[in-house]
Formats: C-alpha cells, structure tokens, sequence
C-alpha cells in the first residue's frame, strides 16, 4: 500500500529525462518500494544549470529556480531531486530566498509578472539523502528491499560536488571524505571501494565542458586512472551530469587522448534498481556510451 | 626612539602611505561590486592559496584562483573580465570548503563572471544554453531517440516538464525576458559570427 508513503514533488532536471531516462524510471519505481511516492512536479524547467545560467546573472538565476520552487509551493509538498546540479539550484536558491529578505523581495518583483510569489514553505531535499535519512527510509529499508544483491562488485563512489558543498551551507557533515553513500552502496550486497582524491569534481562543472572539452576531460581522466588503481567494477554517482561526463566522457577520451577505460558509470537510482530486480531493459541501460555489460556479467 | 619605517624612495613612500593609492588602471569600487554580487567578504582573503592547491583546474591550466582573488582586491578590473581563464572554474567549491579566512571564492569568480557577462564577455555555450531553455524551458532538451526509449520504458515521450506542458513557457519567457537576457544572448552570439 502506498497509502502511508512519504510523498514529494519529483523535480526531473535535463539530463536524467532527456538523456538518461532509465534513471527516472528507477528512481520512481525504486522509491516507491522504499516508501516513497515520486509525484509529478508538472510545468518545471531547467533548475537552470546552475554555472552556465549562474555565470551569466545570479539574479535571474534566483528567479527561474524560485517559479520551480513555488511550483512544488502550490502543490504543498517537499522536493525531492536526483541530481547534483539541480540540487545546488533548488536547494540553494530556496535556502537563499527563505533567509535572505531583499533578494526574496527582487525576486518577487520579477515572479509578480507571472503572478507568482514565493512564499518560503517547502523544503527540499536529495533523494539520496532521503534514502539515508532513517527517519525517511534509512540503511536498513534499502537493504531490505534488494532482492538481487551486487554480490562480489566493486563499486566506487562519485559524491560530485553541487551536493555536499560548500559545506557550510549544506547539513552532510565531513566533506572531505563522506562515506554515508558507500553505505548506501553496501546496502546492496556490493562493495565500496576507496579512490586517491574521492571527492575531486568530475570536470563537467560551472559550464566548463561546453567552454573547454579538453580541459574538463583531463579533469575526468584523472579521477579515471585512480579510479584504475584501486580495480573499480563501476562507479556510481548522484548527478546525471557527473554520468554524463563519465560515461560520454570515456568515448570522448578516447578519441581526444587515445586512451581507453571502459568503465561502467551507474547513477545510484539504477543500482537500486537492479539490486531491486528491475531488468537492464527497464533501466535503459543500452543508452549508456560505455558497455555495462562487464558489470553486469559480475552480478547477474 | 622609535624610528619610523619607510621606503627609501621618497616618491614609493608618500604613495603607500596614501591608503587611498591605487594604479592608475585599477577599479576601487570593483572589490565591492565582486563582494555584493558573490555575498563573500573577498578583501579578506591573505593570499595563502589554499584555493589554488585545491582547484582542479590549477594543475592543467593558467588558472590561478589566488591570482583572481588578489586581482579582484587590487582593482584589476579590465583584466579579470577580459582573462579567458575566469571561466575555467568548475565551480566544484573546494576552494570555498578549505578557505581558513571562511571566504567564498568560488561566489567571487562567479560575480567576476557575472560583471564580465555585463560587458557582454560571455563564452557562447554559456549563451546557447540561454537559448536553449528560451525555446524548450531545457538546457538539455529532450530528442527523437530519448523519445522512443522513454517509451520502451513505459514512460511518457515528453517528460512532465515544460516539454509536456508548454502552456509553462510563456512565464519562463518573460522571467528571462525581465532582463533582457535573451536578446542580449542572440546578439552577442550573432557579433560573434
């Protein structure tokens, strides 16, 4: 029954509908058997992205977040979001608009024209954080719900950025090395392994991907080799944007620098979702650029 | 007797004992400007690099987050904003994370971006991305082929987005259009043909 579900408005973003569907899908189904009802945040944009929208003018990048956030106002209900990038967007504007008067009133000067206020009364939250949260759902209701456990992988952790940091205006604790998702991660039967420099930025970042490809790549192909290193199966991360960089990334280091890797590149949503039983079919997970195939062979 | 410590030159000295001295081709309101967009007390900042030997863009480039922070307290207007490095941050905060003077620099390059963007500096993806999302309401906009797998998935083709509920667009339109940034966008992109 659904009927005692925690229940939140679903912000999607970009890449995770449009790129990586597969990670929508799990997320929904995934949730709900945790106790979570993933509802439709209907009418929502782009967070926007917040280095390539933020660089250009903060103020209007508070204002397109702020329609998304009051979007999920008029429904009454928290957000719950499943990538880095929206998280720094939605969290942080919201955060930022609750605490901080004259920036909410600019703000609401613009959302008037669209007959829109913000009015401060959701909360929003990262879906992994949620899975942590034992208030929420907790270690054990994910271990719980595995059916398939990721027996004998090795799997390391990409905590991305636009989550956990600055810590100072966030609630994870340690930023410096976290281990709460690598608990996540053995929740599944898997085994986290550690990395050299486990919370460096996968590149992609504050629209350095689309100003400089090479640069943000090597910043990529670094974390691969220490990814190497320590014989990682697959990487798992958070953000649809840190997969993108990875697992499209891989293909475009090869053709760039030569080198090959061939790392699988997993979002948590869709470990949980093969843990759970779901079928690479249902994940989609023939839209990665980097064969999963290898990963699977090791769990299925 | 205490003695007076001072330069030998006369003319270095009466100059650095002006507080007020700045070079000729410096801003003494571009610190403030930096510090009100960024929200950081960037003045702060002594210089110990931190920031530098966090960055992930140190080791492969120019960019030197350091440099920009005391640029920006000197008043280098003309060449933070003109300096292609400046975009070379991936905002990955760790900077911001480890600063022992509790400063943002991150927030600073990003209201060093955002008084380049003003003079219409901007990269073009950045500005593509406004256009992207003008149209569509996404900076990464769905596809045919996206289409025909969320179908397989049992999704719908469109995601409950602005891209299932175009009637969402208008609004969006006129939040970008408050500040005029759309047509800016188009024309800094069309110069740049």
């Amino acid at each position: 029954m659904s009927g005692n579900n925690h229940q939140y408005a679903f912000f999607l973003g970009c890449i995770a509908p449009n790129r990586y569907p597969g990670i929508e899908a799990a997320a929904i189904r995934t949730s709900k058997n945790v106790g979570i009802d993933l509802l439709p945040l209907k009418g929502a944009s782009c967070c926007p992205a917040p280095g390539a929208f933020g660089s250009i003018d903060l103020n209007i990048w508070y204002a397109m977040a702020a329609r998304n956030v009051v979007l999920a106002e008029q429904m009454g209900m928290d957000i719950t979001l499943i990538c880095n990038g929206c998280y720094k967007s939605i969290y942080e504007v919201n955060e930022k608009l609750k605490h901080n008067d004259e920036l909410r009133d600019g703000v609401n000067e613009v959302l008037k024209e669209i007959d829109m206020e913000f009015k401060g009364s959701v909360d929003v939250w990262h879906l992994a954080e949620l899975y942590y949260d034992p208030e929420i759902v907790g270690v054990k209701k994910i271990a719980d719900s595995v059916k398939r456990p990721l027996t004998g992988a090795k799997i390391a952790v990409h905590y991305g950025c636009h989550l956990m940091k600055p810590g100072k205006e966030r609630h994870f604790g340690d930023t410096e090395n976290p281990m709460w998702i690598e608990e996540l991660v053995a929740a599944l039967g898997a085994e986290p392994v550690q990395y050299r420099n486990k919370m460096q930025c996968c590149g992609a970042g504050g629209g350095v991907r689309g100003y400089d490809l090479a640069h943000a790549l090597d910043i990529t192909n670094e974390k691969l080799i220490n990814l190497q290193e320590v014989g990682a199966d697959a990487l798992t991360e958070v953000c649809p944007f840190c997969q993108l960089q990875y697992d499209r990334g891989q293909v475009e280091i090869q053709d760039k620098f030569g080198i090959t890797w061939g790392l699988p590149v997993l979002h948590y949503n869709e470990l949980l979702g093969l843990a759970q039983g779901m079928s690479p079919d249902e994940l989609a997970l023939d839209l990665h650029a980097i064969d999963v195939e290898p990963f699977l062979k090791k769990i299925l | 007797m205490a003695v007076k410590k001072d330069y030998k030159d006369q003319q270095l000295a009466e100059k650095l004992r002006d507080r007020k001295y700045y070079i000729p081709d410096s801003n003494p309101e571009f610190i403030k400007d930096v510090e009100k967009i960024g929200q950081t007390a960037a003045h702060m900042c002594y210089q110990c690099g931190t920031c530098t030997g966090s960055c992930p863009s140190a080791p492969r480039s120019s960019y030197r987050i350091r440099l920009f922070m005391r640029k920006a307290v000197l008043g280098l207007e003309e060449e933070i904003l003109t300096d292609p490095d400046l975009w070379l941050c991936t905002t990955c905060y760790s900077c911001t994370d480890r600063c022992p003077r509790d400063l943002a620099p991150t927030d600073a390059i990003m209201a060093m971006r955002n008084l380049a963007a003003r003079r219409d500096i901007v990269p073009r993806n950045f500005l593509q991305t406004v256009q992207l999302i003008y149209k569509s309401g996404h900076g990464v906009p769905n596809n045919d082929a996206n289409r025909a797998a969320r179908k397989k998935l049992g999704l719908d083709e469109e995601p409950e987005t602005t891209h299932k509920y175009p009637e969402y667009l208008p609004g969006i339109r006129k939040i970008i259009d408050h500040y005029g940034l759309k047509d800016r966008a188009d024309k800094i992109l069309a110069e740049g043909e």
